[in-house]
């Protein structure tokens, strides 16, 4: 039996819902509102593994009974488990540098975009719901990593020069991307694979969040990239799963960004 | 769209540093492989990663880097997968599904939880004072050199001492955490991914070889004996004797605390 434990499909949330569409996968879905901290009431199931995960929240998958956390990781894991076309390149060196995308947007994109995105709409949104509730959900998170990035949202710690210094990061990582898409459609070699399903949802919310960053002029391959795959039958369905009106405004905290500075 | 190459001429350079950390990964795959490499072995001490001859190779001035014919790869956890996927020799990677998100799971949690932490502290206790036996001047000219901004910043905390001593105290504490966590999932399976030798081990095992030296009240055959054996076990294969034996730095040869004597 395969479970996806989920919110509504945006950033780390609908990389396996696009996958699991790519692959025509049946399963059931368990959701809850992570902007609203539902993730930890009862019955969100847990283990080692998927309460250390560095991107803090994010989606589970439960295949009979295994907990897979960890979004890169899901995507791997739905392409070699689950029946269909492999989500993974063919050829060797191509896997590789699907494997180094993923790592690199993770420590990059993945520490970025949420806190523009939380900045921006989770602030606004935990200010608005019962303090105590939220005081409590929080002051009972563990480990204290994933603890800390809700508090810093909660406590407004985003100063605006901060989120100018987070702007500043997203400079690299854009440039690469752009860079590979000039010189071909995907990311990872001559096909759409795991790289691509796991940077799209980290870049289609920058037109709205980093609009100085993003945009037709500064980085017209990203923009016809992100058109390519909004086009696709997988990328659609994902999205039809959203239960408000704005799904790519439901943000969480994300990967802490690295402590060596 | 690239060429398919011929695998056989291909030859394989690795560019690397000491059997540690990031560079001993690729080192250690190689071996347990039986793939013949050309070693270029790049001083760090030296900034030798900073210097044009290795910038032309890797832009970004990390170590290791590897170059598979018309292949450059930079990323070291990826660049093990490859090594694997690309050469024959024994599988390094388990069989199932499963068992290989579990060996990437905690592959990740090693680069990017445990190892900045622990190499926080291995900077202020190792690099940053054998490096500061030379002349401020020339240090500042070297980081000058640097590419990457963060790798600026990284190389003038180390080289300067400027880690506080919150920022070393929190390192401190999630070297702890990331111990138990991984004590207790080695009490719940031999290896890394589960039964077999992998990937997994490898990466780990070039993080924590020399943990029961440099965390002895909390890495020890009482509080972690699972970590202690796992450790063990992995030294006493002919492929990490023969990678280790690389070493030319007393930094390296702390190896040496695994021998067994009984």
């Amino acid at each position: 039996m395969l479970e996806l434990y989920t919110s509504e499909p945006n950033t780390f949330f609908l990389k396996p819902l696009i996958a699991l569409a790519e692959k025509h996968a049946a399963f059931a879905t368990h959701y809850f509102d992570a902007a609203s901290l539902e993730q930890f009431a009862d019955g969100v199931p847990r283990d080692l593994e998927s309460s250390l995960q560095l991107e803090r929240e994010g989606p589970l998958l439960v295949h009979d009974g295994t907990l897979i956390s960890s979004s890169f990781f899901m995507l791997e894991y739905i392409s070699q488990a689950l029946p269909g076309a492999s989500l993974m390149p063919v050829d060797a060196y191509d896997a590789y540098r699907a494997r180094a995308w993923g790592q690199f947007l993770g420590a990059h994109l993945g520490s970025i975009v949420p806190v523009l995105g939380a900045a921006k709409y989770l602030f606004a949104h935990l200010a608005a719901l019962d303090p105590a509730m939220v005081e409590r959900r929080i002051a009972a998170i563990e480990p204290i990593e994933r603890r800390a990035g809700w508090l810093a949202v909660r406590d407004g710690t985003y100063s605006p020069s901060y989120l100018q210094a987070v702007r500043e990061r997203l400079r690299a990582p854009l440039a690469r991307v752009e860079a590979t898409l000039n010189g071909g459609p995907w990311l990872a070699g001559p096909a759409f694979s795991v790289a691509d399903i796991d940077a799209y949802p980290m870049l289609r919310v920058l037109p709205d969040l980093a609009p100085a960053a993003v945009n037709a002029q500064s980085t017209p391959r990203i923009c016809e990239y992100l058109g390519r795959i909004a086009m696709r039958d997988s990328v659609r369905e994902a999205l039809r799963t959203a239960r408000t009106a704005h799904p790519e405004r439901q943000f969480v905290p994300g990967i802490e960004a690295s402590r060596w500075g | 769209m690239r060429a398919v190459q011929p695998i056989a001429p291909m030859s394989v350079i690795l560019y690397h540093w000491e059997p540690n950390a990031n560079s001993g990964k690729p080192m250690l795959t190689l071996a347990e492989k039986g793939v013949a490499y050309e070693s270029r072995y790049l001083d760090l001490l030296q900034f030798d990663q900073h210097k044009p001859a290795y910038l032309a190779v890797n832009p970004d001035g990390t170590i290791p880097a590897m170059v598979h014919g018309s292949r450059v790869l930079t990323e070291s956890t990826p660049m093990m997968e490859y090594i694997d996927d690309e050469f024959p020799g024994p599988p390094l990677k388990p069989s199932g599904a499963e068992a290989c998100w579990r060996m990437r799971w905690w592959m990740r949690f090693f680069d990017a939880y445990f190892a900045p932490s622990l190499s926080m502290i291995g900077w202020s206790i190792f690099i940053g004072p054998a490096a500061r036996q030379r002349p401020p001047e020339e240090l500042r000219a070297a980081i000058d050199r640097i590419p990457l901004e963060s790798r600026r910043i990284a190389w003038r905390k180390a080289l300067f001492n400027e880690f506080s001593a919150e920022e070393l105290a929190e390192s401190k504490r999630r070297v702890l955490f990331a111990t138990r966590a991984l004590e207790q999932h080695l009490s719940r399976s031999s290896w890394i991914a589960g039964d077999t030798y992998t990937l997994g081990d490898i990466n780990g095992f070039n993080l924590g070889y020399a943990l029961p030296l440099s965390q002895p009240e909390h890495c020890n055959d009482t509080q972690t004996p699972h970590i202690m054996e796992w450790l063990r076990r992995i030294y006493e294969r002919p492929a990490a004797r023969e990678t280790w034996a690389k070493g030319r730095t007393q930094m390296v040869a702390r190896v040496k605390i695994l021998e067994r004597h009984s």
